[in-house]
């Protein structure tokens, strides 16, 4: 086990470097530099300031020698500071985002994993019930929503006319910091972000139950006489969680991206937001740096899906 | 139970990143919260005032100019000059100083003004001020109270500039390295200011909380809290604003129309002072005979447009400027006209110069009025025979492409939909329509060599005469309106609007957001 | 990136043995009540998408600026948007371009995915390593970033948004090929194949597509309905197709605005409802096609 975590860790190191040079690369074709971000087109400015601005940031250099610098740097903690928001340095700026986005994505996926599997369960348990279709259908409709026309519709009804809930931001501007107040910000993003995954969730959960409850331990169990509540939660949910762990494993990893929809229909201050706005603004640095950070986390949490799987499937070995 | 135990630590761990439960405290303080840098006049997330394109409505609440606009920009009054003298052959100005002292107690003085005069001419501060300062032969300060700035050479928008410049405390930043300035904290933790509010603190891309100056010259201000909060669109601010969570914001024309009609909001309307335009790129062949420029302009039918599309809320340009006073008798209307239209292009063999080839149309305005403008445009052109396709890009890709290094491709910006700020100051238009401008030096990105146009700007520039200056503008707007550098459209209003909870509240959608005198001490809630 | 779970509800009833596998695959796939409302409702939209021309009067683009914001009517059945065009005009086409983005996309994605797939099982060990590194660093990759920056490289419109969304969505289908061609290289058929010389073309072709077109088909379906919602995202994000060319995203785009959001609910609210309906039919038919390929749904 170890010496596997070690290898991977190993490839995970270099991977991070590839990574980077790709964004490196991909950012330098994106046409327009931090620069071009800055001029509003429609106030004049001097040209001449700007070739200066240019130079201070070192982007006239060639790319090769930016990039070793860049990485040289970034190899001994060093990322630099933001371009277009004076004097903050990178990596304080992203990890303060880790905190949202994980706040905000973890309650969404706790909710979504109690309602999908429990959602799930009761759908295979009355397999094509009146019920299990209407639960079927009301899945797909999750599914196929788009995330950003929830998000509007559910800030326009229960923000600005029920007014049940505020309209986006962490916290009330300007009260002091808060439990409650957070929690109340929280809860309206966080239900929404879960309908998507719930409906997911419950698709693979109620797939995987009917195939296990087809097993023959299962009919064994049953032949014993147990209860089938018993057989159902006992017996057979607890095999048919697999798959659904390794979903909610892969979902985990794309979550620290952040919601880019949610967190900027909510301007919830996440990881989502601040890359949308990193690329808009073209901030070089701050693009880099959370890539980097969001692969660390991506990288790890596959990691950890592996581990926790050998654990919970002593079939599984990892070597 | 693995997963559960799983499910437990992950809940336990997130609450213990909330912390422990506190009360929300009461709101005694009165507090004024505002998306004051959402919109075309924002700059959010900046903090420094010597490299900041706009957000002044904001920074001058806590740092303040020398001189300022009037909240109507008409004209330039003191700000923290009580007043100041020009001398006869416009190359001296003598400022009198108030009495004020900075946020932290130290006493405001001439060495200050002289310090950021200094510190804005320098390029090692990244300050955006250094070219347009840079016929300041030099800055004294004979006692503490008076400041004169002397020129190399007289330049009528000495005052326009200063307007925009900040004064910065030299105590506090004088032992900073110029070059480090940029990347300094100091900005956005402990910025000390000379306005009506002080910084208090800065909660990353929330909102930055000010308090009440408690001896500002004009008084304590009304309230005791004033926050700016940061918003990704002006969508989310109407949300806020509506939910009764800030008391002001810019809104969207469209969004205006919806606020008119709800007694719990003021809407406020102003002119942009940025008159939009189809830019014509001289490097490509279609656009050089006037025929076909002046075809376009027959073509659209901006009356229209501006009644419908813009509910009635913009002028129609038939030069760079419609103020009253800088705009000539005599100008030709081109009042919509497709048959003359066509007959113009037929003239000027359009069949054969480009036919019915697609001309990509680039622009940089993104907003759904935008959209719906640039598919009018679209419609109104095809008729005539000339095919527009809109391409609508973000601002840092727009630059990209029209200041491109070398030779840009032309072909990617044959027509332009954009907009450039042409007042309070007139002289706002010389950057894009002189060919002393042509980039990399200046901003004629349409690179437009007209000699007339040219001569008639460097002559309204070089105007020492107060009394000849609007007749020289007036000039420029005629041979604008004759050789049709531009196809100018219209400018429109934009909007703010106000929760009716506030009081004596001032704001004006100045281009860049100003600065202009609004003074935020006077501003109150109920 | 949703991929939908296997839905076991394909209740294939015993099926003559004299029957191919393919026509098997197909019985199962009618059987299945959901997979034929969804053909059901994807066939009408195909027609209506593809004729609409003919019959309706409006074209997508035709600005009325005296009839703007109009609510739906005998004239404009759908209603008219804020430049006074037909919703059901913009309505077909968005849903044309909709679906030729999805369609080209995917048909791009699965080549791309097929070919990476098979050339790591088949290219050898040294091969097979490379390969897949590469695969796990696109997945790496936060698709958030790659989404963005991919997305202004390329710029708007309709081609660069079919590459963005194809580049992004192939990693998931060459896994699935590979892990699918590891196993069948071992099998004795293909053993002899390669015993007797056959080139890599050869393989492939002959013995790798065969083998993986389950694989495929069913990953096409779904991820046409992925590719639908992910048009509409970049576009809303002002990204994907650019205003005023029509497409789904863009026209709900307009719901950013509160005045049409509230007011001209026609202009937003058709769109949505026709997206939720071409992706959920899509789904359908897709999870029909997983349970109709899957040879375990004859034992259920």
């Amino acid at each position: 086990m170890l010496s596997f975590i070690a290898r991977r860790s190993a490839t995970g190191l270099l991977m991070l470097v590839a990574l980077s040079v790709l964004i490196f690369i991909l950012l330098r074709l994106a046409p327009g530099d931090p620069i071009d971000a800055y001029i509003n087109p429609s106030v004049p400015m001097s040209a001449s300031d700007l070739e200066g601005l240019r130079e201070r940031l070192g982007l006239d250099r060639p790319l090769p020698v930016q990039y070793l610098a860049w990485l040289g740097a970034a190899l001994s903690g060093d990322f630099g500071f933001s371009i277009q928001r004076s004097g903050v340095a990178v990596l304080p700026l992203v990890m303060e985002r880790i905190g949202p986005t994980a706040l905000l994505m973890g309650t969404g996926l706790a909710i979504a994993i109690v309602l999908g599997i429990s959602a799930g369960i009761f759908s295979a348990v009355r397999r094509n019930a009146p019920s299990d279709i209407a639960l079927s259908v009301l899945s797909f409709v999750g599914i196929s929503s788009p995330a950003f026309l929830t998000a509007l519709l559910g800030l326009y009804f229960f923000s600005v006319l029920l007014r049940w809930a505020p309209s986006g931001g962490m916290q009330t501007a300007g009260a002091p910091f808060s439990t409650t107040d957070v929690l109340a910000h929280l809860i309206l993003p966080a239900c929404l972000l879960s309908i998507g995954h719930a409906a997911l969730i419950m698709r693979y959960m109620r797939a995987s139950l009917l195939e296990v409850l087809n097993q023959d331990y299962v009919r064994t169990a049953r032949a014993k006489g147990v209860r089938e509540f018993w057989v159902i939660i006992k017996h057979a949910t607890r095999n048919a969680l697999l798959p659904v762990i390794t979903l909610i494993g892969s979902t985990v990893g794309i979550a620290i991206g952040g919601a880019i929809f949610l967190e900027s229909v909510f301007n919830w201050p996440g990881m989502g937001l601040l890359l949308v706005n990193a690329v808009g603004t073209r901030d070089y640095p701050v693009i880099m740096g959370a890539t980097l950070v969001i692969g660390v986390c991506v990288i790890l949490v596959n990691l950890l899906t592996d581990v926790v799987y050998a654990v919970v499937d002593p079939r599984i070995q990892v070597a | 139970m693995r997963i559960r135990t799983l499910a437990f630590s992950i809940a336990g761990l997130l609450l213990a990143g909330i912390g422990p439960v506190t009360s929300v405290q009461a709101q005694s303080a009165k507090t004024i919260a505002g998306g004051f840098d959402v919109g075309p006049g924002g700059f959010p997330k900046n903090f420094n005032p010597l490299v900041a394109t706009g957000g002044y409505t904001w920074l001058s609440t806590y740092f303040e100019p020398l001189v300022i606009f009037n909240a109507g920009l008409t004209e330039i009054e003191g700000d923290l000059a009580k007043d100041y003298k020009i001398s006869d052959d416009q190359l001296s100005y003598t400022f009198n100083l108030v009495n004020e002292t900075w946020h932290d107690g130290n006493p405001f003085t001439s060495k200050d003004v002289k310090f950021t005069l200094e510190l804005a001419k320098n390029k090692a501060s990244g300050s955006l001020f250094a070219a347009r300062l840079a016929n300041i032969a030099s800055v004294e300060a004979p006692d503490d109270r008076t400041v004169v700035v002397k020129l190399s050479k007289p330049n009528g928008s000495l005052l326009s500039i200063l307007s925009q410049l900040m004064i910065l405390p030299e105590h506090a930043l004088a032992a900073l390295p110029p070059e480090s300035l940029a990347t300094s904290t100091w900005w956005s933790t402990t910025p000390v200011g000379t306005g009506p509010f002080k910084f208090n603190r800065y909660v990353t891309d929330q909102y930055v909380e000010l308090a009440a100056d408690d001896d500002y010259r004009g008084g304590r201000p009304k309230v005791d809290v004033l926050i700016n909060r940061y918003f990704e669109s002006p969508a989310a601010a109407v949300a806020a604003l509506r939910a009764g969570e800030i008391q002001f914001t810019y809104v969207e024309p469209d969004d205006a129309g919806s606020f008119k009609t709800d007694s719990n909001f003021k809407v406020i309307e102003g002119a942009s002072y940025v008159v939009n335009y189809i830019g014509l790129n001289q490097k490509v062949d279609l656009f050089k005979d006037i025929r076909v420029r002046q075809a376009i302009m027959y073509a659209i039918d901006r009356n229209a447009i501006i009644d419908s599309l813009y509910s009635g809320a913009a002028k129609p340009a038939n030069c760079g400027y419609v103020a009253p006073h800088l705009v000539p008798e005599g100008l030709e209307p081109y009042a919509y006209d497709p048959a003359k239209a066509k007959a113009l292009l037929t003239e000027a063999g359009w069949d054969k110069l480009n036919g019915d080839k697609p001309i990509t149309l680039l622009t940089y305005y993104g907003s759904p009025q935008a959209a719906n403008v640039m598919a009018a445009i679209q419609s109104m052109l095809a008729e005539v025979g000339i095919n527009v396709v809109p391409r609508v890009v973000d601002t840092p890709t727009y630059n990209g492409i029209v200041y491109k290094e070398g030779t840009p491709d032309w072909a990617a910006f044959p027509m332009v939909y954009a907009g450039l700020q042409n007042g309070p100051n007139p002289a706002g238009l010389n950057p894009g329509l002189n060919k002393s401008q042509i980039p990399p030096a200046g901003f004629n990105t349409m690179r437009i060599e007209f000699d007339d146009l040219s001569t008639a700007l460097d002559a309204a520039l070089g105007q020492t005469d107060p009394a000849k200056l609007d007749q020289s503008w007036q000039e420029v707007c005629k041979v604008m309106n004759k050789d049709l550098p531009w196809a100018t459209l219209w400018v429109a209003n934009r909007y703010g609007v106000a929760s009716n909870k506030l009081r004596d509240f001032v704001w004006t959608p100045a281009p860049g957001g100003g600065p202009y005198a609004a003074h935020p001490e006077r501003w109150d809630i109920q | 990136m949703a991929i939908t779970a296997p839905d076991t509800t394909a209740n294939g009833t015993a099926v003559s043995q004299t029957k191919g596998p393919l026509r098997r695959a197909l019985d199962r796939f009618f059987e299945n009540r959901a997979a034929r409302a969804g053909l059901l409702i994807v066939i009408p939209i195909l027609l209506a998408v593809s004729t609409y021309p003919l019959w309706w009067p409006f074209g997508p683009n035709a600005i009325d600026l005296r009839a703007m914001n109009k609510a739906p009517s005998a004239i404009h059945w759908l209603g008219s948007d804020g430049v006074g065009r037909d919703v059901m005009a913009r309505l077909l086409q968005g849903r044309r371009i909709s679906l030729l983005v999805a369609v080209c996309s995917v048909a791009i994605s699965t080549v791309i995915g097929f070919l990476i797939g098979a050339i790591a099982s088949f290219g050898g060990r040294l091969v097979d390593g490379t390969v897949m590194r590469f695969v796990d660093l696109a997945m790496t990759l936060p698709p958030v970033i790659f989404l963005l920056v991919l997305a202004s490289i390329a710029g708007t419109g309709i081609a660069p948004t079919i590459l963005v969304i194809s580049l992004l969505s192939w990693p998931v289908l060459s896994r699935m090929v590979r892990a699918r061609l590891l196993e069948l290289r071992e099998r004795d058929f293909v053993v002899a194949a390669r015993g007797m010389g056959a080139g890599l073309p050869h393989l492939l072709l002959r013995h790798g597509l065969p083998n993986c077109i389950d694989i495929l088909v069913v990953y096409a379906t779904l991820q046409i309905a992925n590719a639908i919602l992910l048009e509409a995202g970049l576009s809303f994000l002002g990204l994907g197709i650019a205003p005023p060319e029509a497409s789904w995203g863009n026209m709900l785009n307009l719901a950013r605005s509160t005045v049409v959001l509230e007011k001209y609910p026609w202009q937003w609210m058709f769109p949505g409802a026709a997206l939720v309906l071409t992706v959920l039919a899509i789904n359908f038919i897709g999870d029909g096609l997983r349970d109709a390929f899957d040879p375990r749904s004859d034992l259920n």
